[in-house]
């Protein structure tokens, strides 16, 4: 079932609205113990045709390709629109969505506090949870505690699946391509937990083997889109070890917390996340996660595979490679654009990357 | 006698170079790579046969690189012509180098260490500005042979300054340069110049610097031109534009050497 007959499946069968979420982070067990389905929207594949007449042509594909499925018409499926406050341009995106276009859906904020977070921003960013569910609550109807309870376990139990994902691929013990594994890994986009739990661990069980025996490296920058990097890498006998991409790792390997209060377990699991760009951790924090990854999964190199124009990751590159060269990780900076594939030149380069670190 | 052919299929052209066991090169072509990669490949290889007086069996192993080098089902494998321009200069020069290679449709400069291992490089992206596709839009516009551009920049008493490196914005600077009388010759001057700001605006370039490549090898000015901004003499290997295809070849018989090693052991 594709995400589309799945997101249509969600409404009619089980009788959810579905909510559209631009990227990133944003808590997603408040949605579904509202019942509200999430469909995250960060690749979409439509043509570029009408966005351009909205944004400036800096703005990055990210926000192009989100701005073009609600102008195409063909976001109809989602119920109403939530957007994280990740970066300037998703902001504006925001903006130009609510308070422009005529939207005729309920379009929902939501702000996260950026480094450096303090004993302040803990009790900021609880009240923006509530504050999320007080404002959902006319779509979806008032949010019980204990179905929060339910679904933040719900919550952890996915993050405990994607652990064990990322922990076999580091340690060499599945036996997936690089385009299989995040194929499933960005099931978690659409998927409602009581589907994602059972996709995940049929998946772990299914790829259990050994990783080829080639070059190992790690994928930074915002996700794996152009996709063709992944084939790319699969063909050259290459594995992505790790990653440290915002759709992926930085959002998917949470720590659980032992907190009763689900508001509490939500606020620690916000705040242990893996340093982001986009919450404004300091590189230092950045560098030490991508090196231990590095460490733990084998990776010799560090492919940062950009969305152009995407202020919050380019700010923090130039240091993160002379910092990564200097303690001996070799590193390759691929500026792209999403769904346009990869250039001969492009494909060039990684693949001269593999042989520089291979040698 | 062991052989090894190295072939670079570039944008532009197809070089093939054939080595015995020691490195000699024994035979050699150069030709336009056109449409047809595979068969541009396998011409170039039937010349260079010709001349080194060999048959097609006598060559145990080809190695492939550049633009074209996964479109030739004949080759055994395939090396990027990253690696094929760093091993075919260091082969001619084993010390630290930069090299930079201008090629038809790419530019590279390749950092390698006093090993030969390539510790970094960088390749333009889309753009073909500093490339000889920049230099071939050029003789376009000006209605010149691309053969005489080198031989007129040495003429030139003068150097038009152009302040772009965008083939397109350029194309229009050197129209309004000819609208003000400039000299053609100045003109030429000015584009090489315009390659060489591009190339060094790429990387940094430390210790012996190396060109390599079909645009410095038919148009030597550029080397001198080089080699006065950097104010350092600047090595060239015997047959610049062969670097790739020689590389590629010798990074086969390196390859074929190990295999018997390791049938042996």
């Amino acid at each position: 079932m594709d995400r589309q007959e799945y997101l249509r499946s969600q409404k009619e069968d089980k009788g959810r609205k579905v909510c559209g979420v631009f990227p990133a982070q944003y808590p997603k067990e408040i949605l579904w113990a509202l019942n509200l389905a999430p469909a995250e929207i960060w690749d979409p594949p439509v043509s570029p045709e009408l966005a351009a007449g909205h944004l400036q042509p800096y703005i990055c594909s990210v926000v192009r390709q989100g701005l073009e499925l609600l102008l195409q018409g063909k976001a109809g499926v989602c119920d109403a629109f939530l957007f994280p406050h990740t970066c300037d341009s998703i902001q504006n995106l925001a903006s130009v969505v609510n308070d422009y276009i005529g939207l005729d859906k309920p379009c929902h904020f939501f702000y996260h506090p950026k480094a450096p977070h303090g004993a302040a921003a803990k009790v900021y960013y609880q009240e923006q949870l509530k504050a999320l569910a007080r404002g959902l609550e006319p779509l979806a109807g008032p949010l019980r505690e204990d179905e929060l309870k339910r679904r933040v376990a719900q919550g952890q139990r996915v993050a405990e699946l994607y652990g064990q994902l990322y922990g076999q691929r580091a340690a060499g013990r599945l036996a997936c391509s690089n385009a299989g594994f995040y194929q499933a890994a960005r099931r978690g986009e659409y998927l409602f937990p009581d589907d994602l739990v059972p996709y995940l661990e049929g998946f772990l069980q299914g790829a259990q083997g050994t990783a080829p025996a080639g070059p190992r490296v790690l994928l930074s920058g915002v996700l794996p889109n152009p996709p063709e990097i992944l084939t790319l890498l699969d063909d050259l006998g290459a594995t992505v070890a790790a990653d440290d991409l915002l759709a992926c790792s930085r959002r998917l390997l949470i720590p659980p917390s032992a907190a009763n209060d689900p508001w509490q377990a939500l606020t620690e699991q916000y705040f242990a996340m893996p340093p982001c760009s986009s919450k404004g951790s300091p590189f230092s924090e950045r560098l030490d996660f991508i090196l231990g990854q590095c460490h733990k999964s084998g990776a010799t190199g560090v492919i940062f595979y950009l969305v152009k124009f995407c202020e919050p990751e380019l700010f923090d590159v130039p240091i993160l490679t002379e910092e990564l060269k200097k303690r001996g990780l070799p590193c390759l900076t691929l500026d792209v654009e999403l769904n346009q594939g990869l250039s001969g030149q492009m494909s060039t380069r990684v693949e001269a990357f593999l042989e520089m670190i291979n040698s | 006698m062991t052989v090894a052919g190295g072939i670079d299929i570039g944008a532009s052209a197809t070089k093939v170079a054939l080595l015995n066991e020691r490195g000699d090169l024994l035979g050699s072509a150069v030709l336009r790579s056109g449409v047809d990669f595979a068969l541009s490949a396998s011409r170039g290889l039937d010349q260079a046969l010709k001349e080194a007086g060999l048959e097609p069996h006598q060559v145990r192993v080809i190695f492939t690189c550049g633009y074209g080098r996964n479109n030739v089902p004949f080759a055994h494998q395939t090396r990027t012509e990253i690696a094929a321009h760093a091993t075919g200069a260091y082969r001619h020069f084993p010390r630290a180098l930069t090299v930079i290679d201008i090629g038809g449709q790419d530019n590279k400069i390749i950092k390698v260490d006093a090993d030969g291992r390539r510790t970094s490089f960088k390749m333009n992206r889309k753009c073909a500005a500093g490339t000889g596709a920049f230099l071939e839009e050029m003789a376009l516009r000006l209605d010149l042979d691309l053969r005489h551009f080198d031989s007129l920049a040495r003429r030139a008493e003068d150097e038009a300054i152009l302040g772009s490196y965008c083939t397109v914005f350029t194309a229009s600077e050197v129209l309004s340069k000819i609208r003000e009388g400039v000299a053609v010759e100045a003109l030429i001057k000015g584009l090489f110049r315009s390659v060489v700001k591009r190339v060094l605006e790429m990387d940094l370039m430390e210790g012996q610097v190396v060109m390599t490549g079909g645009v410095v090898a038919h148009n030597p000015y550029l080397l001198e031109m080089m080699q006065e901004s950097l104010g350092q003499p600047v090595l060239v290997p015997p047959r610049p534009q062969l670097t790739g295809a020689e590389g590629a070849a010798w990074l086969a018989l390196k390859s074929l050497a190990q295999d018997n090693r390791q049938a042996g052991a």
